[in-house]
C-alpha cells in the first residue's frame, strides 16, 4: 500500500538517480569545501603528482607480470597452424622486443590510446571501460550508501549498549556479514525474494527493482566491517574523560553519541574506506556474475584468464586511478574527523 | 543519523519491491519476440575473426553461406543456401557453385560471386590474421597466401566464372567441401561496406547482411536484438525479434527461465539436471563432442602401445558416465555418436584381466614397479570429477598409484604445446559433422596431435577418405583408420557429452541439433 502511494508521486528510477547524483555531489562539494577551507590545495596537487609515479609503477609491474605468466592470448585447444599464429603475432606486435611493446603501451597511455582488446575483436579498450564502468559505479555507490548507513549506526549503537544483549545481537549480525561469502548471501536473497516472495528479479540490470538484491549483497560485507570497526573504536572513545565531561555538562545521550563519540571513532572507518571505495566502485566479479550485471568486475577476472593484455592494462589503470583518488579523499576527510591531523 | 538510515534503507527496499508487469526492453513486444540466452557477450560478429560459439550463434542468424545444414536430417548433410546447386569432379578437387539469383543484401545490393571471393581474400590475407583462415587451406595456394609466400590472390584457386558462378580448385580432393561452406568464416563479404566503416563495420547500423534476421541493437554485455529481415530471400521468419541476453552464470539463467524471463536457455547447471529431467521444457541432445585423454607416446612407458591399451582397458567408461549422471554416453570410437562412422561395436572392452596380462607382456609383472602416473587436466569441476574417478578405478583395478594435476586453462594449453605431459585431457567438439573433422587430429603433421603419435597407414587412410566421394567407401576407410586407433590407443575417448536445454512451451519449431546451431528462422510462438 505504502509502495503504491509512494511510487505515485515519485517515479522510482528517478529516485535512484537522484540518490546517486546527490551522493556524488555531496561528496564532491564536501571535498572542495574542506580543501578550500583548510588550504589543502598545494597538498592535493602534490599528491596528484605522486599519483603519476604510482600509476607508472603499477602499469610497469602489471606489464611485466602479464608477460611472465605462461600462456598467451592465442593459445587455444584447437591448435592453429603456424602461419596463422605468425600472422596474429605480427598483427598484435608480439614479435617486437619487450622494450618496444612496453614503449608502445606507455606511449598509448600518455596519448589516451589504450589499444584494442584481443578477445573482443576490434573493440577499443577505452570503449569497453566506458560501457562497463558506469554500471559498476552505480552498483558501487548504492552499495556504499547501504554500507555506511547500516554500518556506522549499528557500530555506535552496539558500543553504546556495550555488554548488553543488543550489543551481542548487533555483533552477531556483523560477524555474519563479514564471514558469509557473497555468493551465499546472493543465493539466499534470490531464494527468498525472487522465489518465495516473488518480489524481485533474480538477475539482470534493467531498472531499480533489479538493483536491490545486488546492492544488498555487495553492501553487506562492508557494512559489517564498518560496524565492527566503528564499535571497537567507539568503545575506546566512550572511555575518554571528555565524554564524561560532556555528560556532566548536561548534554543528552544522543548528542553525546553522535556528536562526540561518533566523530572521534571514524578514523579507523576512514582508513578502511580508501581501499573499500576503490574495490566496490570498480565492480565486484561475483556479484556481477551471479546477478548478470554488465559491469566491469567480470573483465578484471576474464581479461587475465584470456590473456587480453591491452584490456588488463586498461583495467589496472582505471583501478589504480580510483584507488589513488579514494585514498586522497580519505586523507582529506581525516582532517575533518580529527582536527589534530594536519595535512601539508 | 539513525532515523535517516532507517528511512533511506526502507525507502530503497520499498521502491525495489514494486511488483511490475513484465515488459521487454527496447520497446519489443512479448508476443513476437523470442528471448534467448546467448550465455556471454559475443566477442565479435566479424565472421572472419569470430572463433567462438556465441558469435556463431548471432552470425548464423544474420548471415548465410553457400550451403546450410539440413537440421531435419540426423546426419546434418548440407543443403542449398546461397548456392542453388553445386557439382564436383570425380577426384573432388574442382568444385563449381552456382549462386541463387536475386538474393539481396540489407542495403538492396544483389549478391554476386565477387562477394565470396572478397570474403575469402580477406579471410586468407595475412594482414587480417584470421584464426579460421585454415578452414579454406585446402584451396590451392591458400595456405601459401596466408603464409605470405604468395602475394597475388589471383594465384589462389578461386575463380569467378560469371556473376553467379564460382569455381574452386583444391590442393587435394575434399569430399566434404559443401559442409565447410556452412561455416561463418566462408560467408560472403561486402568490401565496400568494410572500406567505408573499417573496424566499425560490424556495428548495428553499419553492418550489411543477408540472413533471416538483421542486427538491430547491441547493448554490450547486456542485450543484443535481432530483427526480421524483410528482404530475406527464403521464407520470412515468423518472429519479429530475437532478444539475446548475456547471462553467463548458468543458475541465474535457469532462475530467469523459471521466472518466465527467458524462452530458451542452451545450458543448465549439472547439479540441477536431476531435478529438471522430467519437466516437459527439458531437452537433452548429443552434441558431437568427445571427451578424451591423450598419451604423449614419446614418454616411457607410454611409448609401448600395450601399456597404453592396458591403461585404457582398466577403466570402466560406463562407471564414469554413471558417476556424472547427466546423460553422457560412454565412448567407443573417437568419432562421437550421431556422426557418420560412429561404431558402437568397435569399443575397446573394459577388461582388467587382459589389462594386467598386457602390462605383464610389456614387462610390468610387478605393478608396484609401474612408474608414477600423473593425469593432467585444466581446472574445471567436471574435469576434476572425471580425473578422480579414473584415478580411483586405476587404483582399484590395477593397483596403480595415480596423481592428478590441474592448471589454469591458458597455462595448461601452453604446456600441452610446449612440453606435452604423459597423460593429458582435452575434448573436441566437431566444427562440422564429418568424421574427418575429428580423425584428422591424429595425422602425423596435425598441430592438435599433441602426443606426437604417428602412423603412416593411418595417415594414408585418412587422406584417401578425405577425397572419397562414395559414402560407402569412405565409411570403410574410416573403419580401418579407427581400428588402428583402437589398437594403438594414442588417445582414450571416455564419453560423448550431451547438451541440456530448457525451452519454454510457448516456443514451437526450434530445431535442436547435435552441431548446436541455434537457428531461429523456423521458430514460432504460441500466443
Amino acid at each position: 500500500m505504502s509502495t503504491l502511494v509512494f511510487s505515485f508521486f515519485w517515479p522510482d528510477t528517478m529516485a535512484f538517480e537522484v540518490l546517486m547524483w546527490t551522493t556524488i555531489a555531496t561528496v564532491c562539494a564536501g571535498l572542495l569545501f574542506v580543501i578550500v577551507k583548510k588550504h589543502l590545495l598545494p597538498y592535493v596537487f602534490r599528491r596528484l603528482g605522486e599519483a603519476g609515479f604510482t600509476l607508472f609503477f603499477i602499469l610497469t609491474t602489471v606489464f611485466i607480470l602479464l608477460r611472465a605468466i605462461p600462456g598467451g592470448p592465442f593459445d587455444a585447444d584447437k591448435k592453429l597452424p603456424p602461419e596463422v599464429i605468425a600472422n596474429l603475432e605480427k598483427k598484435y606486435g608480439m614479435n617486437d622486443t619487450l622494450w618496444a611493446q612496453y614503449y608502445k603501451h606507455m606511449k598509448g597511455v600518455l596519448t589516451g590510446d589504450l589499444g584494442e582488446s584481443y578477445k573482443y575483436v576490434s573493440r577499443p579498450v577505452a570503449g569497453i571501460i566506458k560501457d562497463s564502468f558506469p554500471v559498476s559505479l552505480k552498483l558501487g555507490i548504492y552499495s556504499l550508501i547501504v554500507a555506511y548507513l547500516i554500518g556506522i549506526p549499528l557500530g555506535v549503537f552496539a558500543a553504546s549498549k556495550h555488554n548488553t544483549k543488543w550489543d551481542t545481537i548487533s555483533m552477531f549480525f556483523a560477524m555474519g556479514g563479514v564471514t558469509l561469502p557473497s555468493f551465499l548471501i546472493a543465493a539466499l536473497l534470490i531464494l527468498f525474494f525472487s522465489f518465495k516472495l516473488e518480489l524481485l528479479p533474480p538477475g539482470l540490470w534493467e531498472g531499480p527493482e533489479y538493483y536491490i538484491l545486488p546492492v544488498i549483497t555487495l553492501g553487506l560485507r562492508p557494512a559489517a566491517m564498518i560496524a565492527r570497526l566503528t564499535r571497537s573504536s567507539a568503545l575506546d572513545v566512550i572511555k575518554n574523560d571528555f565524554i564524561r565531561t560532556a555528560y556532566a555538562k548536561g548534554l543528552g545521550y544522543q548528542v553525546v553519541l553522535f556528536k562526540h563519540v561518533l566523530r572521534n571513532s571514524l578514523i579507523p572507518v576512514l582508513t578502511y574506506s580508501g581501499p573499500l571505495i576503490a574495490d566496490v566502485l570498480t565492480g565486484a566479479f561475483i556479484v556481477e556474475h551471479i546477478f548478470a550485471i554488465p559491469g566491469m568486475g567480470k573483465h578484471f577476472v576474464m581479461s587475465v584468464q584470456n590473456r587480453d593484455y591491452p584490456l588488463v592494462m586498461g583495467l589496472a589503470m582505471v583501478y589504480s586511478i580510483v584507488l589513488v583518488a579514494s585514498n586522497l579523499l580519505v586523507d582529506v576527510f581525516y582532517s575533518v574527523a580529527d582536527p589534530r591531523i594536519r595535512l601539508a | 543519523m539513525l532515523r535517516a538510515s532507517v528511512f533511506l534503507i526502507s525507502f530503497l527496499l520499498l521502491f525495489g519491491c514494486t511488483k511490475k508487469e513484465q515488459k521487454l526492453e527496447y520497446g519489443l513486444k512479448m508476443g513476437e519476440t523470442l528471448r534467448v540466452n546467448l550465455m556471454s557477450e559475443p566477442p565479435t560478429v566479424d565472421w572472419h575473426k569470430a572463433t567462438d560459439t556465441t558469435s556463431a550463434n548471432v552470425m548464423d542468424n544474420i548471415m548465410e553461406g553457400l550451403t546450410q545444414f539440413d537440421l531435419d536430417d540426423p546426419e546434418m548433410r548440407p543443403i542449398p543456401a546461397l548456392a542453388a546447386e553445386w557439382s564436383t569432379t570425380k577426384d573432388a578437387k574442382k568444385w563449381t557453385f552456382i549462386l541463387r539469383q536475386g538474393v539481396k543484401w540489407t542495403d538492396g545490393v544483389e549478391l554476386e560471386a565477387q562477394h565470396f571471393v572478397d570474403g575469402w581474400e580477406r579471410l586468407l590475407n595475412p594482414a587480417t590474421a584470421a584464426e579460421y583462415a585454415y578452414f579454406l587451406h585446402s584451396i590451392k595456394n591458400a595456405q601459401a597466401y596466408t603464409a605470405g609466400k604468395i602475394k597475388n590472390f589471383s594465384e589462389v584457386g578461386v575463380k569467378i566464372l560469371d556473376k553467379y558462378k564460382l569455381e574452386i580448385t583444391l590442393e587435394r580432393g575434399v569430399a566434404f567441401l559443401p559442409m565447410l561452406m556452412t561455416h561463418a568464416s566462408t560467408f560472403p563479404f561486402r568490401k565496400d561496406v568494410y572500406e567505408k566503416y573499417k573496424t566499425a563495420w560490424t556495428n548495428p547500423g553499419n553492418i550489411v547482411t543477408l540472413g533471416p534476421f538483421t542486427l538491430k541493437i547491441w547493448d554490450h554485455d547486456k542485450n543484443l536484438v535481432l530483427e526480421r529481415n524483410e528482404n530475406y530471400y527464403g521464407p520470412k521468419p515468423w518472429l519479429k525479434n530475437v532478444l539475446g541476453y548475456m547471462v553467463v552464470e548458468q543458475s541465474t539463467a535457469l532462475s530467469l527461465f523459471e521466472g518466465g524471463r527467458l524462452d530458451i536457455i542452451p545450458e543448465v547447471p549439472y547439479t540441477e539436471i536431476s531435478r529438471l529431467r522430467d519437466r516437459k521444457e527439458f531437452y537433452s541432445a548429443p552434441e558431437l563432442t568427445t571427451q578424451y585423454y591423450g598419451f604423449n607416446v614419446h614418454i616411457k612407458p607410454f611409448d609401448n602401445p600395450k601399456v597404453r591399451k592396458a591403461i585404457y582397458m582398466a577403466v570402466d567408461r560406463e562407471e564414469l558416465v554413471k558417476m556424472h549422471n547427466v546423460g553422457h554416453v560412454a565412448a567407443s570410437t573417437f568419432v562421437p555418436e550421431g556422426m557418420m562412422s560412429y561404431e558402437a561395436g568397435m569399443k575397446v572392452p573394459f577388461d582388467p584381466q587382459t589389462s594386467k596380462a598386457l602390462l605383464k607382456e610389456a614387462g610390468f609383472s610387478d605393478l608396484a614397479k609401474f612408474p608414477k602416473l600423473t593425469i593432467n587436466y585444466n581446472t574445471n569441476e567436471n574435469n576434476k570429477r572425471t580425473a578422480e574417478n579414473i584415478q580411483a578405478q586405476l587404483k582399484k583395478n590395477l593397483g596403480l598409484v595415480v596423481e592428478i594435476q590441474n592448471e589454469d586453462w591458458k597455462v595448461y594449453i601452453a604446456r600441452l604445446t610446449q612440453n606435452c605431459p604423459a597423460v593429458w585431457r582435452l575434448a573436441w567438439g566437431a566444427d562440422y559433422p564429418d568424421p574427418d573433422n575429428l580423425l584428422n587430429l591424429w595425422l602425423s603433421q596435425s598441430g592438435n596431435n599433441r602426443g606426437k603419435w604417428s602412423n603412416a597407414k593411418y595417415d594414408s587412410l585418412i587422406e584417401s577418405a578425405m577425397a572419397e566421394l562414395d559414402t560407402g567407401k569412405r565409411k570403410a576407410l574410416y573403419h580401418q583408420a579407427q581400428a588402428i586407433l583402437q589398437d594403438e590407443v594414442p588417445i582414450m575417448p571416455w564419453f560423448y557429452s550431451r547438451r541440456q536445454y530448457m525451452r519454454n512451451s510457448r516456443v514451437k519449431g526450434y530445431k535442436f541439433n547435435p552441431i548446436d546451431k541455434r537457428i531461429y528462422k523456423t521458430v514460432t510462438l504460441e500466443q
